[in-house]
């Protein structure tokens, strides 16, 4: 294994191990999902709505568990680094940033994964709500893109917690705007048309799109199209935090701001 | 510049910090931590650096282990400059920060040192050998897989050495290592230190505490506001108040009119005034101790005087002075 690969993967595994000690990532990754399955699959099982709605309801949740981990993870990862005194001592060591935070957000990646298992249980076993037409392969790859996505907008803001505290705190709207303007709990196509136009530019709206479209058999199925622009968005960003790393280098070793003090 | 006749070396090093003041109109403030320093620090030599807080120390710690930018002058390590090739630098030297913190306290010794060689880049089997070497030299061995939550002050501070030490620098900086430690843990940390530096690494120490740059330092700078004042051996830094002498006295209740009285006679250099419970110490540099005392009992008239001594002057007295002059 090379050096910086064995880098990223105990960053990894350091992140991962933090993570399971942490009752905070328990929130995250348990009780918030759930909340929102909960409420989702109560609006959505009403009579008489049509089953793809259950569909929303038992992936909605823990498509926002997965994203709030992966990406507040990242966030909250940054921050105890620097309450640790930990962020100065990461940042000046022979491996570059982006290889350590690639390793912490593969973990928050894993982590994320599992929050469909609280949620899909609770939608089977409350709702008895079900896949029927699920197709496996598709799904897959599509949770894999989506996966992608995910990793790719991470890494490309997790160095802005690093430099800038407030950035942690502006960025949570970002969360939230993903929730609704990606799909995770109804389709795009009921937004207003000018936040259409905005969805399209966000990589795991066009990943959630293939996910749901491969649970059931109605509507387009252009699987391709959907997980080529969701690679392709999510490759554009990592160009732009090519720059943006180069960026936070330069303005952390001017401002000194990745001390608390 | 450019050459590697010295581990460390600076030229005009300056760093001004811009931060913002204010809520509604904000307004840019400029505070300059350091304001044109020189310094070259030789291979294999333990040099310390004594100053107040907000001298100026750690902003020079942190340039020189490539966490900030000098804002002018330069600045090069093992020959290497400290803007153009950070990464080259990073592979080469170590740092420890004082304090508690700059740990995963809720992993293991073993794992903080595992991932840090890790990020360090060293190959496994290397990693693996000088680990145990150095839990063996710092006295950690047995407690490496306790939680470092688990660690006293001096343990964890000895596993900041270790982590400091992993990738084997040539150059090691050292910001305040003893801070908060007890005095014997203070003493080993400084042995170990000594050892490092006899053994042939670069050490760059910085300190508030004169004894510890006397004991172990084999060159010293003070620096004050951003400014080396002084710059020496330990015995030369002393010289600069070798004509002089040190008057001490103990009294309870010294009045701010004779304190001033006792500034204003001839040959006196400084008075330092610290509190002990209900009394105070005065401290006096003057060049005449004899005088000094023989005035005393007119100044001090009425006032209850505990004890009086006269000594030859410290590093610190030198230190007070070098302050003091400057300010």
């Amino acid at each position: 294994m090379s050096s910086l690969a064995r880098a990223a993967f105990s960053s990894f595994r350091v992140s991962t191990r933090l993570r399971v000690v942490s009752p905070y990532a328990y929130l995250n990754w348990l009780v918030f999902p759930l909340l929102f399955a909960a409420v989702g699959l109560y609006v959505l099982s009403r009579p008489g709505a049509p089953a793809s709605h259950l569909t929303y309801g038992l992936l909605g949740g823990g498509l926002i568990g997965f994203w709030s981990i992966t990406y507040l993870d990242g966030g909250n990862g940054i921050q105890d680094e620097r309450w640790n005194g930990t962020l100065e001592q990461i940042f000046a060591v022979p491996t570059p940033l982006w290889v350590i935070l690639l390793g912490k957000i593969a973990g928050s990646l894993l982590f994320g994964i599992t929050a469909f298992i609280p949620t899909v249980a609770f939608a089977y076993f409350g709702f008895h709500a079900l896949l029927p037409h699920i197709d496996a392969p598709r799904f897959a790859i599509s949770l894999g893109v989506l996966s992608f996505s995910f990793l790719a907008i991470a890494i490309t803001l997790t160095p802005l917690f690093a430099l800038w505290r407030w950035a942690f705190q502006m960025l949570n709207g970002f969360e939230l705007g993903v929730y609704v303007l990606c799909g995770f709990m109804f389709p795009v196509a009921i937004i207003a048309p000018w936040a259409q136009g905005i969805a399209g530019g966000l990589a795991p709206t066009w990943a959630t799109r293939a996910l749901y479209a491969a649970t059931t058999t109605s509507g387009p199925h252009d699987y391709v199209a959907w997980w080529l622009a969701a690679i392709a968005l999510s490759l554009g960003y990592m160009v732009c935090a090519v720059f943006l790393y180069r960026l936070v280098e330069r303005h952390a070793r001017i401002s000194g701001d990745l001390a608390l003090a | 510049m450019g050459t590697q006749a010295f581990a460390i070396e600076a030229k005009q090093l300056r760093k001004t910090y811009t931060t913002t003041r204010g809520v509604v109109r904000r307004e840019r403030v400029n505070q300059e931590a350091l304001r044109g320093v020189d310094l070259s620090i030789r291979h294999g030599e333990l040099f310390g650096v004594l100053g107040p807080n907000g001298a100026g120390k750690t902003t020079m710690v942190k340039i020189f282990t490539t966490l900030l930018l000098p804002t002018s002058g330069a600045a090069e390590i093992l020959g290497i400059d400290v803007v153009k090739d950070a990464q080259a630098i990073r592979k080469r030297i170590g740092f420890v920060f004082g304090g508690d913190r700059g740990l995963y306290w809720r992993l293991n010794g073993l794992d903080n040192l595992r991932y840090f060689a890790d990020l360090y880049r060293i190959p496994p089997d290397v990693s693996r050998r000088r680990i145990s070497e150095l839990l063996d030299r710092l006295g950690l061995a047995g407690r490496e897989r306790d939680k470092v939550e688990q660690y006293s002050r001096g343990m964890k501070q000895r596993l900041h050495l270790a982590r400091g030490l992993l990738n084997d620098p040539e150059v090691l900086f050292l910001d305040e290592p003893t801070i908060g430690l007890d005095p014997v843990g203070a003493r080993e940390l400084r042995s170990i230190v000594r050892e490092l530096a006899d053994s042939g690494t670069t050490i760059f120490l910085t300190t508030h505490y004169m004894f510890e740059a006397d004991a172990i330092c084999d060159r010293i700078a003070v620096i004050k506001k951003g400014e080396i004042v002084a710059q020496g051996t330990p015995s030369s830094i002393k010289q600069t108040v070798e004509n002089q002498g040190v008057v001490e006295f103990e009294v309870v209740g010294m009045a701010a009119d004779r304190l001033a009285e006792l500034r204003a006679l001839p040959g006196v250099s400084s008075v330092v005034v610290s509190e002990r419970e209900l009394a105070q110490t005065v401290t006096v540099q003057c060049a005449r101790p004899g005088d000094v005392m023989t005035r005393l009992g007119v100044i001090l008239d009425g006032v209850k005087l505990q004890k009086v001594s006269s000594r030859e002057p410290t590093l610190e007295d030198a230190y007070v002075q070098l302050i003091g002059e400057s300010s």
